[in-house]
């Protein structure tokens, strides 16, 4: 995540990255280039069938045609780039999460070798894929339920649901405090704002007891 | 001297009871996020935005202003003691102060952060209390080329220029481009890439997409790593911080230099305040060499820590000024606030001056006032902010999850926003995994359609005319200055990646 001096980052020796098996090895970043491509063509097809109102020009589709230019662009010169370089997890700092060029910002600093070590992500090679699926998924599963029931079963339960869901998700080892704690929560922003701000919650089928 | 006169006036209006509140808790909750590791001051905004529409304008913005302001001031903590700079502006400060910090000057180093970020805001802020009216006289002639120019410059600047990947910043300045053409067109009435969905006619609120992509998206991209990733260690600070006067001597000119480093960059759309962090540390680490300072690189220098931290606040002072004068916002977090600007039917620029005056003025002097409480409340009780630091990240996270869904949800009640909100969450997500940079989204989300009224109006004058674009002094330099930056961003990728191919085992460093 970071640039970070040398001598912590050997606390955690990083793993060696794993050999390259198949193609699709270290080429996970293929899947941003579909999303890249499937907005592009959503945009490409809203652009075509636009039901254009008015005669001023340029009108409303100048700046889409432009902005799908550069969607198309950016897609295929990332998929020649990912072709080209297999993309292994990799131990390079990355500031802001690619906000910044860690190079530009190692230049402007001066830093040479005393700071280059880097906290590696830390990859163990036993783990098949970098990210963590399955607690990724619990969380995502428990904001789909959260959004799905809303309305039925009302902001309390369900936002103490996503709560103790995401804990335990993050490593809580205290469900039942978890779960105390997720009600207290979820009813003190119940509470401060029906009454407080006066902006309305659902409460779903708890309504009358409320 | 009318800016005295009119920041007296501003005082008079901040220091109301309720304003000094808005104020203190301004500086207590951004002081809070910024100690707490992983939540930058862009999130807390973006969390707090859509809960401070209840309230008028000027608290609102009074309350911002000490959510930025407080950010920076905590956003160190995380760094001297744990190692792990909350956000990536603290890095150049975590070098010398986790040194520090190990040798047992925990004390001294949050106090030497304190000051610097309080010496820094406010040189910053007075500059620009001066400078703002200057700013606003340059603004008055621009036209609508020289505002296309200036988005222009924003948009490629942070994608490009600064970012660690090119294609990859150009790629996320695309999709922010994307999401801001969705929505009835101003211009002409026309519905663009709605699907014919009422509740997408107004855009998609700029709040989800804030919240999906900082919030939620981060949310994710720690629930991906928190079981593989080594936790730190963290440094316990003892009692006050406090700092001796030999201290304060030695660390004055490295906060003034910082100070220097950091204002100009205040004013440049170049991200925020990691460029000039990392300008001011490398500054003082020369200096130490031509010095022989055995300090620095070991047990932790005082200048190496100063510095930085006074860059950091004074871009965040300039920001401000930058943001209220021409409505340009230089980093994501003065993104998010003209937003939040804009959800007030205020556009900042030349007009707000002359229209809301009154509400400006209040807003700087506010900013003074919040440096004020912001140096009280961290000196004497570093430590007892330090405590922040042993909240578990699993509580954290989920009450981070849980606002999320109770921002966006209080925005208009509306279930496809949360649909929304939990799509960008997981596009913000996948944008973390591939170290897609995030700022440029945000940028062009709220530059965006600014950016394309400019253009078109530009174009509709000329008759279709494309010198328009490039027929002042103004536009014409703003595109030399651009042009000279890409071609110094250029040679430096290029240089770089010449650098690791030479090194076989670095083979696989993302462009």
């Amino acid at each position: 995540m970071s640039i970070t001096p040398a001598d912590t980052a050997t606390a955690q020796t990083t793993a060696a990255p794993p050999r390259a098996k198949g193609f699709w090895t270290g080429r996970s970043e293929f899947a941003f280039v579909a999303f890249l491509y499937a907005l592009a063509v959503f945009f490409t097809i809203g652009t075509a069938t636009m039901h254009v109102l008015g005669k001023a020009l340029p009108g409303p589709r100048l700046f889409p045609v432009i902005v799908c230019v550069l969607l198309y662009a950016t897609a295929t010169m990332l998929a020649i780039h990912i072709i080209r370089h297999r993309h292994l997890p990799d131990t390079e700092p990355h500031p802001g999460h690619g906000d910044f060029s860690a190079d530009l910002l190692s230049d402007l600093a001066h830093i040479t070798d005393e700071h280059t070590a880097t906290r590696g992500p830390g990859m163990s090679n036993r783990s098949r894929t970098y990210s963590d699926w399955k607690t990724v998924g619990m969380i995502a599963g428990a904001a789909v339920a959260f959004i799905s029931l809303l309305k039925v079963v009302g902001w309390i339960l369900c936002a103490a649901f996503l709560f103790w869901v995401v804990a335990h998700a993050l490593g809580s080892k205290r469900p039942v405090f978890d779960l105390g704690l997720a009600l207290l929560l979820s009813s003190v922003i119940q509470l401060a704002f029906t009454a407080g701000l006066g902006l309305p919650l659902p409460s779903g089928f708890l309504e009358g007891l409320l | 001297m009318d800016q005295i006169s009119l920041l007296l006036e501003g005082f008079s209006n901040a220091l109301t009871p309720m304003n000094l509140l808005w104020v203190v808790l301004g500086a207590i909750l951004g002081t809070a996020v910024g100690v707490l590791p992983g939540m930058g001051s862009a999130m807390a905004v973006a969390l707090l935005l859509p809960i401070t529409f209840s309230l008028e304008p000027t608290a609102a913005f009074i309350m911002f202003a000490g959510v930025y302001f407080g950010g920076l001031f905590g956003d160190s903590t995380a760094g001297i003691l744990l190692n792990t700079p909350g956000h990536s502006s603290a890095i150049a400060s975590t070098f010398e102060g986790h040194r520090m910090a190990k040798n047992g000057h925990a004390a001294k180093a949050l106090a030497t952060c304190a000051l610097g970020a309080f010496i820094g805001g406010l040189i910053a802020t007075t500059l620009m209390v001066f400078f703002a009216p200057a700013l606003v006289k340059l603004a008055t002639v621009f036209g609508p080329a020289e505002y296309f120019a200036l988005a222009v410059f924003a948009f490629l600047a942070i994608s490009a220029v600064v970012s660690e990947s090119v294609i990859r910043g150009l790629a996320a300045l695309g999709i922010g481009l994307a999401l801001a053409l969705v929505g009835i067109d101003g211009p002409s009435g026309t519905a663009r890439f709605t699907l014919g969905m009422p509740e997408l006619f107004d855009g998609i609120s700029v709040v989800v997409i804030t919240v999906g992509l900082l919030a939620l998206g981060e949310v994710f991209h720690i629930a991906s790593r928190i079981h593989r990733d080594p936790v730190a260690t963290r440094i316990t600070p003892a009692g006050k911080a406090r700092i001796t006067w030999v201290d304060f001597r030695k660390a004055l000119p490295a906060w003034l230099r910082g100070t220097a480093f950091g204002a100009p960059f205040g004013l440049i759309p170049a991200g925020g305040a990691e460029v000039p962090t990392f300008l001011a540390y490398g500054t003082e680490k020369q200096l130490a060499k031509r010095r022989r300072d055995p300090e620095f690189g070991t047990t932790g220098s005082i200048r190496g820590l100063a510095a930085p931290e006074a860059a950091a606040n004074a871009t965040a002072g300039t920001a401000m000024g930058a943001l209220l004068a021409l409505g340009l916002p230089t980093s994501a977090t003065a993104a998010i606030m003209l937003a939040a600007f804009q959800q007030y039917g205020m556009q900042p620029g030349p007009l707000l001056f002359e229209r809301s005056g009154d509400m400006v003025w209040a807003l700087l002097a506010s900013l003074f006032i919040g440096l004020v409480i912001l140096v009280a409340i961290n000196l004497p009780f570093a430590s007892v902010w330090a405590k922040l630091l042993s909240i578990p990240r699993h509580y954290l996270y989920a009450g981070i999850t849980v606002f999320s869904m109770l921002g966006v949800y209080a925005i208009s009640s509306s279930l496809v926003d949360l649909w929304l909100l939990l799509a960008i969450g997981l596009v913000g997500f996948m944008m973390r995994r591939y170290n897609v940079p995030l700022a440029p989204v945000l940028i062009a989300v709220i530059l965006g359609p600014m950016a394309e009224t400019e253009l078109r109006r530009a174009l509709a004058v000329s008759q279709g005319d494309l010198r328009i674009l490039v027929d002042s002094p103004i536009t014409i330099t703003l595109y030399a200055v651009l042009a000279a930056g890409l071609i110094i961003s250029a040679i430096q990728h290029l240089r770089h990646r010449h650098d690791h191919d030479k090194a076989p085992a670095k083979e696989d460093v993302p462009a």
